[in-house]
């Protein structure tokens, strides 16, 4: 989306890179439980951070707490330098933040098109150049314009939620496992399309249990366990970690 | 070891079919027995020639389930519906509808006994009601079907001309036996066969022309309504109007039925005024053939000045039509007439039914003048404009339109020719319930949200007029006409709606529904409790709440004369409320309820404010029962809590539901069919089992089109395929899970 974002100078410069989202101490509880325990991260302008980790790490409620959708206990976010913590997603949405939450959640009886503009909803009048741009990255969406939402194959529904966050102009994008549940040739596609919006400029904050390929894709990874940051660093580093080799892409480590 | 002994299924399905047909025969029959009359009702339903009959359904219903691959096979020819309806129509004329109104139960085996019986009557006449009816009902019927399965074309034709042929003689013989045998008769059996066999003929035209092995009535019907937008209209229009100008009764004073020729000759050098003496002689033609010709001429050339035209020459025709019947009326009473009872009495069906005409043929000029939409092959992405102002278009066909305008019509001039009996249902059950299920329709069909309390609204609104109008215990500050408490009840109904609303909209489906069903009975037990004398509990409202009054000072208007001026009051208030929903279902928060219906996870992550968005379909909701509920007021005048029970919140439910969620046509459908048919019901079927029939309607048609009457687009496309376009996907789209409901 490059007419959204200033567009950032690539891949590979981390150093010159302003930050843009910046989690502090966050700690989200559900009751009595205490969900996320105190992590702090953050995510660079134009960069693909992973958030990996099992089962019930803590990974979706990270997000859904970036996202707003719920309100951390303790700690702050800061995006692009202001307080965002505890603001509702439908004014989060408005800063350029878009979610795309787990389980791919698209309008099953809204048509693909009506689908792409809802994306569009912060807008008073729907933004034809945008969507026009948003079809042109999924062929497939184009193909299926005017079906339903709810007869589309997995794979599909899953490009119609991202292209659907694409629609409103975000800076930061948070994705939340989008290979759950697809062929891994699908998968190997939506990362393809992940890393083509990412090189338009746009930061993307994604939570993964494909740890490979969340690695080969991210420029930098944490990995949650139990609500706590247990590794950090970049994604070939961590590629390349034994822990992570053993915990997350089932290899037996040698010797 | 006990072995069962199995039977075959076939035994089992039709011991279930007679077994089902007995049941109903006993339903259909008189039920005057008791519990101690020792089983005589019991024995005159069965014994009764009746259960032949159904006995014979019963055996039909089996061979069709039994060998329902072969049915199938036949079912979906051309001309097999149309085949159907025919028959159905006759049945209902031969077997429910009246024939003869003077006589005994006027219905055709009364009447054409009473025909055959006398020499002295026409011979069509004798033939046709000896045994004719029943003849060619069979004949044509099964000539049709044979026709159809082995595709004999030439025997549909012969069959179809045959039809036509019988439902001549029906009207004929009808008119021919009452000229013989005198007095007034308002029957439409004889019309209403003449309909059935042409429906029937059509049918034999359908099998002999259509070369297609599957019907695609849909396709058909849009095909029709697509040749020349609004045409269907102007061709009702003409065939009304001129019915109207030649057969029908303009004025009836004493029991005399005048047509129009009749009245200019008793009006002939009266007091009646130079327009309307003008309109009787020639006038009235007149205005109708200019109307016809213009709208007839727009639609065929799609003009769009010409359109404007017809439409604003059918306003005016209506006008002075209906200058004239007053002053017909008018006249005759101020000369003393004998039987004129008044102004605006004594008109028959013929003026009002040329006015359902004229407005037939100018609204289908209006459609020829806007051009209406009609489904576009190509696909949406090559149309420019912006995708969301389609939102409404998409799928969008004149048919539907064309329906409602014809639909506005008949509410606006319909209702003056209705017996006092229906005057009255129209606005205490039908009109009032529309506007409710319009309502409730924002809050379950748009924005999924399941109230079950939403009588409770109205009830609010009711004694919110009634306090204001100063006829509770509990004296207003102010007094107010009942039109001045219409924006305070939409203002307190706003406020309970936000007010139960916010604290339990973030509930979901079931917990809202109890949350909101408690509600419902708690306003209606505090109604009943009458805290602080306020509510003067369950004796109801202390005087009756005063009818509202227009008072301009040079003009004064009082409604309380007639139903007619609450139904028109209240078909003001239907058209405002339906314009605006209409209008909001279009805009950003009418998309956004449907987002937050569809799945309020992604509605929230579009930037959809879910919590606003769902408390204003509560809101407006409740704001639509509230005014319900004061024209419900001043209306009745007396109620009480007993009009607020929870089995009201349910019905108001099951007309959006029956309808169509979330489509506003469907909700004005289901509302209208399901008041209306208690009412219809009451001359049909014994009183007690009313409800039992409605349940059973709403049991079939949740089955055969769960839908609903109009489905909404969304809910259509759901269970029929994409809007329309590509026959061949349907069966892989009816795989799609129908999602969750409310």
């Amino acid at each position: 989306m490059s007419h959204a974002v200033p567009s950032s100078e690539g891949r590979g410069a981390t150093e010159s890179r302003k930050r843009l989202l910046d989690v502090v101490d966050l700690e989200v509880r559900y009751g009595a439980i205490t969900a996320i325990k105190g992590i702090s991260f953050h995510v660079d302008e134009g960069e693909i951070v992973a958030l990996l980790g099992a089962n019930g790490a803590g990974k979706t409620t990270t997000q859904k707490t970036v996202s707003g959708m719920l309100r951390p206990a303790a700690g702050s976010i800061t995006f692009d330098g202001h307080r965002i913590d505890g603001i509702p997603p439908h004014e989060l949405i408005n800063l350029g933040v878009c979610h795309v939450p787990e389980g791919r959640h698209v309008f099953p009886r809204m048509t693909v098109e009506e689908n792409l503009q809802m994306g569009g909803f912060r807008f008073r009048t729907p933004d034809q150049d945008l969507l026009t741009e948003v079809l042109d990255m999924f062929p497939r969406l184009k193909e299926r314009f005017t079906q339903q939402a709810g007869t589309l194959s997995g794979g599909e529904q899953q490009m119609l939620a991202i292209g659907r966050a694409l629609m409103g102009k975000p800076r930061l994008l948070l994705l939340d496992e989008p290979s759950m549940g697809l062929a891994p040739l699908i998968v190997e596609q939506i990362f393809q399309i992940v890393r083509g919006i990412n090189a338009n400029g746009v930061s993307v904050l994604l939570v993964e249990q494909n740890a490979r390929q969340a690695l080969t894709l991210a420029d930098r990874g944490y990995v949650l366990e139990t609500g706590e940051l247990v590794l950090a660093g970049s994604g070939r580093e961590l590629l390349a970690d034994d822990r992570i080799r053993a915990a997350y892409l089932g290899e037996e480590l040698a010797g | 070891m006990n072995r069962r002994v199995s039977l075959p299924p076939w035994v089992g399905r039709l011991l279930a079919c007679l077994g089902g047909s007995v049941v109903l025969a006993m339903m259909v029959g008189k039920q005057q027995g008791s519990k101690d009359d020792y089983g005589l009702a019991f024995r005159e339903a069965v014994l009764n020639p009746r259960i032949f009959y159904f006995l014979l359904v019963g055996v039909l219903v089996f061979l069709g389930i039994t060998y329902q691959d072969v049915v199938r096979r036949y079912a979906g020819r051309p001309g097999v519906r149309p085949l159907l309806a025919g028959v159905l129509i006759l049945l209902a004329s031969y077997f429910l509808m009246k024939w003869y109104d003077p006589l005994g139960d006027g219905k055709l085996a009364t009447f054409g006994a009473a025909v055959t019986s006398t020499p002295a009557v026409a011979p069509v006449a004798r033939i046709f009601f000896g045994w004719l009816w029943w003849v060619g009902l069979l004949v044509t019927a099964a000539a049709t079907a044979a026709a159809i399965v082995w595709r004999l074309r030439w025997l549909a034709w012969a069959s179809a001309a045959v039809s036509v042929l019988v439902g001549a003689i029906a009207v004929a013989a009808h008119s021919l036996a009452v000229s013989f045998a005198g007095g007034i008769d308002h029957s439409f059996g004889a019309q209403t066969a003449l309909i059935g066999n042409l429906v029937l003929a059509g049918a034999g035209v359908v099998a002999a022309m259509s070369r297609v092995e599957t019907a695609r009535t849909r396709e058909f019907v849009e095909r029709v309504m697509a040749f020349r937008p609004g045409l269907p209209l102007v061709a009702m229009g003409v065939v009304l109007g001129v019915l109207a100008l030649v057969a029908a009764t303009w004025f009836d004073p004493g029991g005399k039925n005048l047509t129009l020729v009749d009245t200019q000759h008793l009006f002939a050098g009266s007091a009646l005024s130079g327009v309307a003496s003008a309109y009787l002689a020639w006038l009235g033609y007149a205005v109708f053939a200019v109307v016809v010709v213009l709208a007839a001429t727009a639609v065929w050339t799609a003009q769009k000045t010409l359109g404007y035209v017809a439409a604003g020459g059918a306003v005016v025709a209506i006008l002075v039509t209906l200058a004239t019947l007053h002053d017909i009326s008018a006249t005759a009473t101020k000369a003393g007439y004998p039987g004129s009872a008044g102004e605006w009495q004594n008109l028959g069906t013929g003026g009002w039914v040329l006015c359902i005409a004229l407005f037939s043929a100018g609204a289908g000029g209006l459609i020829a003048a806007r051009r209406a939409p009609v489904i576009a092959p190509e696909p949406a992405l090559a149309r420019g404009s912006g995708a969301l102002g389609r939102l409404h278009q998409v799928g969008t066909s004149t048919t539907l339109l064309s329906l409602t305008l014809f639909g506005v019509g008949l509410a606006l001039f319909y209702p003056p020719t209705a017996t006092a009996f229906w005057q009255q249902a129209l606005v205490t059950d039908i009109g009032v319930y529309v506007l409710l299920a319009i309502g409730l329709n924002v809050v379950i069909g748009w924005a999924g949200l399941l109230d079950l309390g939403y009588i409770a609204f109205y009830a609010l609104g009711s004694y919110t007029t009634a306090y204001f109008t100063g006829s509770l215990p509990v004296q207003p500050p102010i007094h107010l006409s009942p039109l001045w408490a219409i924006p305070v009840a939409i203002a307190v109904c706003l406020i309970a709606g936000v007010v139960l609303g916010g604290p339990t909209l973030r509930l979901r489906g079931d917990y809202l529904a109890i949350v909101t069903l408690g509600f419902g009975e708690i306003i209606r037990i505090i109604a009943v409790n009458n805290p602080g004398d306020f509510t003067n509990g369950p004796r109801g409202v202390a005087r009756a709440v005063p009818h509202p009054v227009i008072d301009l000072g040079f003009i004064r208007f009082e409604w309380g004369g007639s139903q007619l001026q609450y139904w028109y009051l209240l078909l003001v208030l239907l058209a405002l409320v339906f314009l605006l929903f209409w209008r909001l279902e279009g805009s950003r928060l009418g998309r956004a309820w449907a987002a937050v219906r569809e799945d309020e996870v992604a509605a929230q992550a579009t930037g959809v404010n879910t919590t606003r968005v769902k408390l204003l379909a509560f809101a407006i909701g409740a704001s639509t029962s509230g005014l319900a509920g004061v024209f419900f007021a001043s209306q009745v005048g007396y109620f009480n809590p007993q009009n607020f029970i929870l089995n009201n919140s349910i019905l108001v439910v099951a007309f959006v539901v029956f309808g169509g969620m979330g489509s506003l046509t469907g909700a004005i459908a289901g509302a209208a069919v399901l008041t209306w048919l208690p009412d219809f019901l009451r001359d049909q079927v014994p009183s007690e089992d009313r409800i039992m029939w409605i349940g059973a309607v709403l049991i079939v048609m949740m089955i055969f089109r769960p839908a609903g009457l109009i489905p909404a687009r969304r809910r259509k496309a759901e269970l029929t395929g994409l809007a329309g376009h590509d026959p061949s996907v349907d069966q892989d789209l009816r795989a799609v899970p129908a999602g969750e409901g409310v």
